[in-house]
C-alpha cells in the first residue's frame, strides 16, 4: 500500500466515521434500536466546584464578556415584572416555562447582578451532564447542576444548593416542549419550596421558541431583525400552612399561566380572567400539532410582523400620525 | 443484566456497521431498510468457577455422582473437545483445564492410577504441545503428556479402534478402543454453538472415516436444516443413534460448559458494541485499527488477529447423562445466542472473519472461508434459512489467504484438481471422496504430522451444501476472483456492485438481512 493510498484511505474512514457518528453533534439510536437502549446511569457529577468564589469570578467573566453580548447581538430582548425581586431577599426558586435553551440564558441574563451571581440551574443529567465537556460547560458558564429525570442519585441535591444560599432555576416541565405550548408540571420545585420553606417566583418565557426551536442550533431572525423574546417575573408563592405538594403545583403552573396570558394581553385583563377561573388553558387548543405550532411561532410584540400586545406607546404614535396627516391636509 | 438480541432496521440515524472480513473489519453502510441481527449481550460469568464445576460433578443429571463412579483399578478415559473449540481460543486458564482438574482430584482421592487423557480431534489435525498445554493447562500437561498419557486421537490407527457395531440403519459405530474399553469415559466438552456437544462428543469427537462416512455427506448436509438445531438435523439424528449404540458399550459421563459472547479482548472489545454506542474512544479505536491493519503486511496482520486469546466467562456447566445434560446445555446456548428474527429475505449478508474451527493458528483458505459463510453462518438459524430458496447471499472475504502446506495439504488438491472440475458436493463426493480418504500420503501426515485428514476438505465442502442447494447467487465482497470463480462463485468491489450483480434473481430493490455476527448468533426464523 503506497502513502498517498494510506492517507486518502485514512481520509475517507474518518469522513464516514464523522458523518456517520455525527461529530460535533448529538448521536442518535437508531429508531428500531429505541426499545433495547438501557437507561443511563446517573453518573455522580460533583459540581460543588462550580461554586466556589474563583470559579464564582471566572462565570461573571464568561457570562458578562462572552455570553451576554452574544446573546443581545442575536435576539432582542424584554424583561417585565423584576421589582418582584425587590422585596425578597433570600433564595428563591425561579419556576419557569421550558420551550428553548434560550431560556436559561434570558433568564439569567435578565436578573440583577446581585441575584444571577447566587442562582444555579438545575439541568438534566443525561442531557447536560452526559459527557465531562458539556458538563464543565454548562457548570462554568450557568452554574448548572445535574438533577436526574429518571430518578437516581446526585452529588449535589437540589435542596443542598438552597440550604447553601444558592437560588434556583426550575423548570418543572422536566424538558423543552415540543410545539412551545405548556406542559404538565412535575411537583419537584413544590415539593423543594414546601421542604425548604422558601419562595417560588414564577417565570414566563415567550418568543424563546419561535426563535430557537428543539433542533436549531442557533436562534432564528425575522426578516433579517432579531427576534424578540421576552420574560416576565410574577408574584412570590408560598405554600400555604397545611397546603400539600399536591396543591401547591397547580398553582403554580396556574402563576405561570397567567404571567403568559398576561404577556399576551396585559396585566389586569389577566388578574380578571384568572380571578374568574378562565385563564386560557396553557397547554394550547387541542388541534393538529402543525397548528399548534404555527400558533407558537408567531412573532411576539416588537418583532417586524405580527405586532400582537399594542403598548401605550404604541396609541401616542398612532394620534401623532393621525394629527400630522390631519395637518397636512389642511 | 445483559440486553436480548434484536433485529436493526437500518435507517437516517444508523452509523456505518462493523462487518468482518478475514484478517480486518470494514464499516459498511446499508442501504435502508436492511434488517441486521444483533446477538444477545453477554451473559453474566460465573464468578465461582471451581465451585459450579465442583457441584455439577457431585450433583450430575441422570447419573451418579461422578466420585461414585471412580474406584481403584479401573480404567479412567478422559476426551476433551479439541482446538477447534472455542473460537477464538480462550485466555488461560481455558475451562476444560478446570474442569479436568477437578475430575482428576476426585480420580486420585479414589485412587484411580490407570487414566488417559484424549484429545477428541477425530479427522482434525493433531495438536502440538503447546497448544495442548494451552487447553489442559501445565499441571494436567505436565503429569501426563511425558508418559504418553495425555495425547491426541488418532482414527487411522486401525490397533486402537474398536468397532462396536452398526446402527439400526445400518451405520458403522467405530470409536477409540481406549475409551470403548473403559470403565468410565468422562467427555469434556465446550459448547461454543448449538451444534456442539451431546452425542456428537464421543460418537464424532472420538471416531473414525467408518462412522463419519455415514454422516458427513453432502445428502445429509443438504437434509439437515440447519445443523444447528439437532433436532432438525441428519447429521444429528445419525450421530444420536451412534451415541445411544456407543452407551451400550461403555458408561460416558458426560460435562458439558457453555461460554458467554466475549469475543473480543481489549483493545478491540469495540467490536462487540452495538455501533450507535460507540463513544469517542471505540470510533478512535476502530479508526486506529483500520488504519494500522491498512499498512500492516498479511504476516502482521494473521499474528494480531491470531494471537488474540478471548475473555470468554463460563455461563453454564452441567454434568451426567449424555442426553440429559445436553438439553441443558442448548437451552443456555439459545440464552446466549438466540434471536428472534420475523421472516426471511431475498438477500443474505454475511462477514466471514479471520478464523473458524479449522484455521486456529492457520491460514483461513478459501474452502474454509466459503465453509465458514455457507456452512456455519448460513445454517445459524432454527426454524428457516434467513433467506429465500433462490436468493442471494453476499459474503465479504478477500479469499487471499492462501493454504497453508502444514496443516491443508489435501485442500491444495481439493482446490487445484477437484474444484477444477466440479463445485457440485453430490457429485464431488462420489466421484472424489474415497480416494482423498484413502490416499496414503494424506494419511502419513494426518498421522505422524499436524494435517487435517485427506478427506477433511470435503467435509468443508458439505458443510455448504445446504446453502448451494437453497440460494440462487452466492458473490464476495472484496473477494479475488479468480478464487472466487474456481470456488464457483462471483466476486464484486463493493455491496452495490453485489447488489447490482443480484439483481437479476432478487431485483433491483431486495430485502436484506445482515447477520452482524461474530460474536455468535442463533436465528430463530418465524416464517
Amino acid at each position: 500500500m503506497g502513502v498517498g493510498e494510506f492517507l486518502s484511505g485514512g481520509v475517507a474512514d474518518v469522513r464516514r466515521t464523522a458523518r456517520g457518528f455525527r461529530w460535533g453533534r448529538r448521536g442518535q439510536v437508531p429508531r428500531s434500536a429505541e426499545p433495547y437502549v438501557l437507561p443511563q446511569h446517573s453518573t455522580v457529577f460533583d459540581t460543588g466546584w462550580a461554586r466556589r468564589p474563583a470559579v464564582m469570578a471566572a462565570r461573571e467573566i464568561a457570562q458578562k464578556v462572552g455570553l451576554e453580548p452574544l446573546f443581545r447581538s442575536q435576539v432582542h430582548t424584554r424583561v417585565e415584572g423584576l421589582d418582584v425581586l425587590e422585596r425578597l431577599d433570600g433564595p428563591v426558586i425561579f419556576v419557569a416555562n421550558h420551550a428553548s435553551h434560550l431560556d436559561t440564558p434570558l433568564l439569567l441574563l435578565s436578573l440583577p447582578d446581585a441575584w444571577r451571581r447566587k442562582t444555579a440551574v438545575a439541568a438534566a443529567a443525561d442531557y447536560f451532564f452526559d459527557t465531562w465537556w458539556k458538563a464543565v460547560g454548562s457548570s462554568l458558564v450557568f452554574n448548572t447542576f445535574p438533577i436526574d429525570r429518571r430518578g437516581g442519585s446526585m452529588a449535589a441535591t437540589p435542596g443542598e444548593v438552597l440550604a447553601d444560599g444558592w437560588s434556583l432555576v426550575v423548570y418543572p416541565e422536566g424538558t423543552r416542549s415540543r410545539d412551545g405550548w405548556l406542559q404538565g408540571f412535575r411537583m419537584g420545585a413544590a415539593f423543594l419550596a414546601q421542604t425548604h420553606d422558601v419562595p417560588v417566583v414564577p417565570v414566563a418565557h415567550r418568543g424563546t421558541f419561535a426563535a430557537m426551536p428543539r433542533g436549531a442550533g442557533w436562534p432564528s431572525r425575522t426578516d433579517g431583525r432579531r427576534r424578540e423574546v421576552t420574560v416576565r417575573f410574577g408574584e412570590p408563592l408560598r405554600a400555604a400552612e397545611g397546603e400539600s405538594v399536591r396543591e401547591f403545583a397547580p398553582r403554580i403552573k396556574d402563576a405561570v399561566a397567567a404571567l403568559l396570558d398576561e404577556e399576551r394581553t396585559s396585566w389586569y385583563e389577566a388578574q380578571l380572567r384568572r380571578s374568574a377561573g378562565t385563564t386560557p388553558d396553557p397547554s394550547g387548543p387541542d388541534v393538529a400539532a402543525w397548528r399548534r405550532v404555527w400558533e407558537q411561532t408567531e412573532p411576539v410584540a416588537g418583532d417586524a410582523v405580527g405586532r400582537g400586545r399594542p403598548t401605550p406607546w404604541d396609541r401616542v404614535r398612532t394620534e401623532a400620525r393621525v394629527r400630522a396627516k390631519a395637518a397636512l391636509k389642511r | 443484566m445483559s440486553r436480548p438480541g434484536f433485529v436493526l432496521e437500518v435507517d437516517d440515524r444508523t452509523p456505518p456497521l462493523v462487518v468482518h472480513e478475514g484478517l480486518g473489519f470494514r464499516m459498511e453502510e446499508f442501504p435502508l431498510g436492511t434488517r441486521v441481527v444483533y446477538p444477545p449481550e453477554s451473559l453474566p460469568a460465573i464468578d465461582d468457577v471451581d465451585g459450579a464445576i465442583r457441584d455439577a460433578l457431585l450433583n450430575p443429571v441422570d447419573s451418579e455422582p461422578l466420585p461414585e463412579l471412580l474406584f481403584s483399578g479401573m480404567r479412567l478415559t478422559i476426551a476433551f473437545d479439541d482446538l477447534s473449540l472455542p473460537l477464538p481460543t480462550m485466555q488461560r486458564p481455558d475451562v476444560r483445564q478446570r474442569v479436568i482438574e477437578a475430575v482428576l482430584t476426585l480420580a486420585a482421592a479414589a485412587g484411580v492410577d490407570d487414566v488417559e487423557i484424549i484429545a477428541a480431534n477425530a479427522l482434525h489435525r493433531r495438536m502440538n504441545a503447546a497448544e495442548l498445554e494451552h487447553i489442559v493447562g501445565e499441571r494436567v500437561f505436565r503429569s501426563f503428556y511425558p508418559q504418553g498419557k495425555l495425547y491426541n486421537f488418532d482414527a487411522e490407527d486401525r490397533d486402537a479402534l474398536a468397532h462396536l457395531g452398526t446402527t439400526d440403519e445400518g451405520e458403522d459405530v467405530e470409536i477409540s478402543k481406549r475409551a470403548a474399553e473403559s470403565d468410565l469415559l468422562v467427555y469434556v466438552n465446550l459448547n461454543l454453538v448449538a451444534m456442539d456437544g451431546g452425542h456428537k462428543s464421543v460418537g464424532v469427537g472420538l471416531s473414525s472415516y467408518t462412522s463419519l462416512k455415514h454422516h458427513h455427506t453432502a445428502k445429509t448436509m443438504v437434509h439437515s436444516r440447519s445443523f444447528m438445531d439437532h433436532k432438525a438435523s441428519k447429521m444429528h439424528h445419525s450421530a444420536w443413534r451412534m451415541g445411544r449404540l456407543i452407551k451400550d458399550h461403555v458408561k460416558v459421563f458426560q460435562i458439558e460448559t457453555t461460554v458467554n459472547n466475549d469475543v473480543f479482548p481489549k483493545p478491540f472489545d469495540f467490536l462487540m458494541k452495538r455501533e450507535w454506542e460507540w463513544n469517542l474512544k471505540d470510533q478512535a479505536s476502530m479508526l486506529a485499527a483500520r488504519r494500522g491493519l491498512a499498512v500492516a503486511p498479511q504476516k502482521l496482520r494473521h499474528k494480531i488477529f491470531h494471537d488474540m486469546r478471548a475473555p470468554y466467562g463460563l455461563t453454564g456447566v452441567n454434568a451426567g447423562e449424555v442426553e440429559a445434560v445436553h438439553e441443558r446445555t442448548i437451552a443456555k446456548v439459545h440464552q446466549q445466542q438466540l434471536v428472534e428474527v420475523d421472516g426471511y429475505s431475498d438477500v443474505l449478508v454475511l462477514g466471514v472473519p479471520y478464523l473458524g474451527p479449522y484455521n486456529v493458528n492457520s491460514s483461513m483458505n478459501p474452502i474454509l472461508a466459503t465453509c465458514m459463510g455457507l456452512g456455519y453462518y448460513f445454517n445459524s438459524y432454527r426454524g428457516h434459512p434467513m433467506v429465500k430458496r433462490g436468493g442471494a447471499v453476499i459474503l465479504y472475504h478477500p479469499l487471499n489467504e492462501g493454504f497453508n502446506q502444514l496443516h491443508h495439504p489435501s485442500y491444495v488438491d481439493f482446490y487445484e484438481e477437484v474444484l477444477a472440475e466440479t463445485t457440485d458436493p453430490q457429485v464431488i463426493g462420489e466421484k472424489y471422496e474415497k480416494q482423498f480418504a484413502e490416499d496414503p500420503w494424506y494419511r502419513h501426515l494426518y498421522r505422524t504430522s499436524n494435517a487435517y485428514h485427506g478427506v477433511h476438505p470435503f467435509y468443508m465442502w458439505y458443510w455448504a451444501a445446504h446453502a448451494m442447494d437453497h440460494v440462487g447467487d452466492v458473490v464476495w465482497v472484496g473477494g479475488d476472483r479468480k478464487v472466487a470463480k474456481r470456488l464457483g462463485f462471483r466476486a464484486a468491489s463493493s455491496l452495490n456492485d453485489a447488489l447490482e450483480m443480484v439483481s437479476g434473481s432478487v431485483g433491483t430493490s431486495p430485502s436484506i438481512t445482515y447477520l452482524h455476527n461474530p460474536p455468535h448468533i442463533l436465528a430463530d426464523v418465524k416464517v
